[in-house]
């Protein structure tokens, strides 16, 4: 059983991750924008947004997910 | 609470429930209308339908819709086989005609609807059977889904889409009881089964498959790997067997042809669309999700709606289009169903307040059985469609005020209102519509060579073989697969007896050879569109 915790951590990594892939495209040269694109902008929201729900859900310890 | 006021409460829901119920059955008949009008149209109603029709008849006759496009007659599927493999014994009793996948299609949805009503009824139904209105929640979730303009439009259409959906909401009810104290094994069989088949329906189907096993993973780790090697093992044996069957096409059909241009702000529009057309639905869904995220434990239902909002994610993909939202909206009709039963049937002692000498946590729940049914019937005019003209849809139309919004397509006017604006689908058909189809019938049967048409149906309706899927020929072209070396020279030789145009979604190259060796005869208009009917130039110089 996984615990709120657990899925929290989870979520905080993948959201780092996005955030991370995200600014690493520019770095590749990948992309058709020059600078921080539409879509990267949208990565980093949806990356934010799971770094603040996994750190909630880290915060309810052990109870099951 | 006051007695009097309990009573007026109690007649007042009862009330909008009756009306909230007329209103989303007024939907289904407008769905089931419009299903029946479909079933009579012999034509493409959708540019896809008569190739996926083509794709059973070639698997009736033992061979693989997944061929080399390079080679006449330049066709190739690219979808997986499961919905064709369906209509196969249906091809007996209708023959290559649509109605086969648009009736199976049809059913995959009313099934889909019942699915949904029951799952809720039964998740929703411990603290309620003895209520009279405990089956509103459950018929209006099934029935909201019916409702859905996404899926009144795909629904009763000869695609694969609303079969996939029906696979997964079948696959999500038999895992969310995975757990149950004597079927627990069965139902997570039967709900793997149900994901291969839904995956092997329609590629999108891999985040329910996600969805699914990540449900299973959250409550037993073991199992869940067990599960997911034991689906990975049987799929992806079925996979390298279809592409060995099919020397390697099944592979580039299926997976290299539908790697496509993506356009973000496609996806943001058709988020913004779903959100506003389904507003209630999704926004309940969404509550639910959160709630059961911190307060709760996740189910499967939430979890399906989360990653059915990933297939959303990729409508902004060349050729797709609303259609991705299909899952989402079972999902979200399904949730929110469970949301609304949840709040309806929460133990509200701990929000009681001793208000004036009352406690109010007896006038929560009266308020409920007013609240749901008008939050229902307020949700059920975002999604307005129906025809404007008829004996019953004409008066229908002036009572709500929409006769006059009618659609313009490239060359009629729909007498049909949408709530979501411009589509090319969900009206009825005019008799102007059958004399036109068959009027290009008519240059079909009298074609001097094979038919090379955008729509599979008019060389089908005269026996012939489809020759060419357009936009599959411009998927592998985009992505360097494809060798227009053959079919370029025919179209330079004029083999082809007739060229029938509708978007022109062939390769440039094809549309060149076809712009220097044929010429125009007739744009005859049908369902909204131009058809143009080419001639070899051969012919029209004449011997």
């Amino acid at each position: 059983m996984i615990t709120k915790r657990q899925l929290g951590i989870a979520a905080v990594a993948f959201g780092l991750l996005v955030i991370l892939g995200t600014i690493g495209v520019d770095l590749a040269g990948a992309g058709q924008w020059s600078g921080f694109g539409p879509l990267q902008r949208i990565g980093i929201g949806a990356g934010v947004v799971a770094i603040v729900v996994g750190s909630i859900l880290v915060r309810l310890g052990d109870r099951p997910a | 609470m006051n007695p009097t006021l309990s009573r007026v409460l109690k007649s007042l829901g009862i009330l909008l429930a009756v009306l909230a119920v007329l209103a989303y059955i007024g939907y289904l008949i407008v769905y089931v209308a419009y299903a029946v009008e479909l079933f009579h149209w012999p034509f493409d109603y959708d540019q896809g339908e008569g190739f996926e029709l083509y794709d059973a008849v070639l698997y009736s006759q033992g061979e693989w819709p997944y061929r080399d496009n390079a080679t006449y007659p330049f066709y190739a599927s690219n979808y997986p086989p499961l919905f064709h493999l369906l209509i196969v014994p249906l091809l007996p009793v209708f023959g290559a005609r649509l109605i086969a996948g648009r009736l199976l299609s049809f059913v995959a949805t009313i099934i889909t609807s019942v699915a949904i009503a029951v799952v809720v009824r039964r998740k929703i139904a411990h603290a309620e059977q003895s209520r009279r209105d405990g089956w509103l929640i459950p018929i209006i979730s099934g029935l909201g889904f019916l409702a859905s303009n996404y899926v009144y439009q795909i629904g009763p259409l000869c695609r694969m889409h609303m079969t996939m959906v029906m696979f997964e909401t079948l696959a999500v009810a038999f895992i969310a009881e995975f757990e149950h104290p004597k079927h627990g094994r069965r139902n997570l069989i039967l709900g793997l089964l149900m994901l291969l088949c839904a995956g092997y329906t329609k590629q999108t189907a891999v985040f329910t498959v996600v969805a699914g096993l990540f449900y299973v993973f959250l409550r037993d780790v073991k199992k869940a790997i067990l599960a997911g090697a034991a689906l990975a093992v049987v799929a992806g044996a079925i996979f390298g067997l279809l592409n060995v069957a099919t020397d390697g096409q099944w592979w580039i059909n299926i997976i290299q042809a539908n790697v496509n241009e993506f356009d973000y702000r496609q996806t943001i529009f058709l988020f913004g669309q779903w959100f506003r057309l389904h507003a209630l639905f999704v926004l309940l869904a969404v509550g639910y999700l959160v709630y059961e995220l911190f307060w709760d434990r996740l189910s499967a239902y939430s979890l399906w709606f989360f990653f059915a909002l990933g297939v959303g994610a990729l409508s902004g993909k060349w050729g797709a289009g609303f259609g991705y939202f299909n899952t989402a909206v079972a999902a979200a009709c399904l949730t929110s169903g469970l949301a609304l039963g949840r709040l309806r049937n929460s133990d509200w002692a701990p929000f009681g307040r001793e208000i004036g000498g009352r406690n109010t946590q007896y006038a929560i729940r009266p308020l409920l059985t007013v609240l749901i049914p008008l939050l229902y019937l307020l949700q059920a005019p975002r999604m307005l469609h129906l025809p404007t003209s008829g004996p019953l849809f004409g008066p229908l139309a002036r009572a709500l005020g929409v006769d006059d919004a009618l659609i313009e397509g490239d060359c009629a006017t729909f007498q049909y209102h949408d709530a979501m604006g411009y589509t090319q689908l969900g009206h009825l058909l005019t008799e102007d519509d059958y004399a036109t189809g068959e009027e290009i019938l008519r240059y079909v049967r009298t074609a001097d060579g094979p038919v090379f048409s955008e729509e599979a149906m008019f060389s089908l309706l005269v026996g012939e073989p489809a020759v060419t899927n357009p936009t599959q020929l411009l998927n592998l072209y985009n992505n360097g697969l494809l060798d227009t070396t053959e079919i370029v020279e025919r179209i330079n030789r004029q083999e082809f007896g007739l060229v029938i145009f509708r978007a022109q979604f062939y390769p440039p190259p094809v549309l060149e050879a076809i712009g220097q060796n044929y010429q125009p005869v007739a744009h005859p208009c049908m369902n909204g569109f131009y058809y143009h009917l080419l001639w070899p130039k051969r012919v029209i110089d004449g011997p």
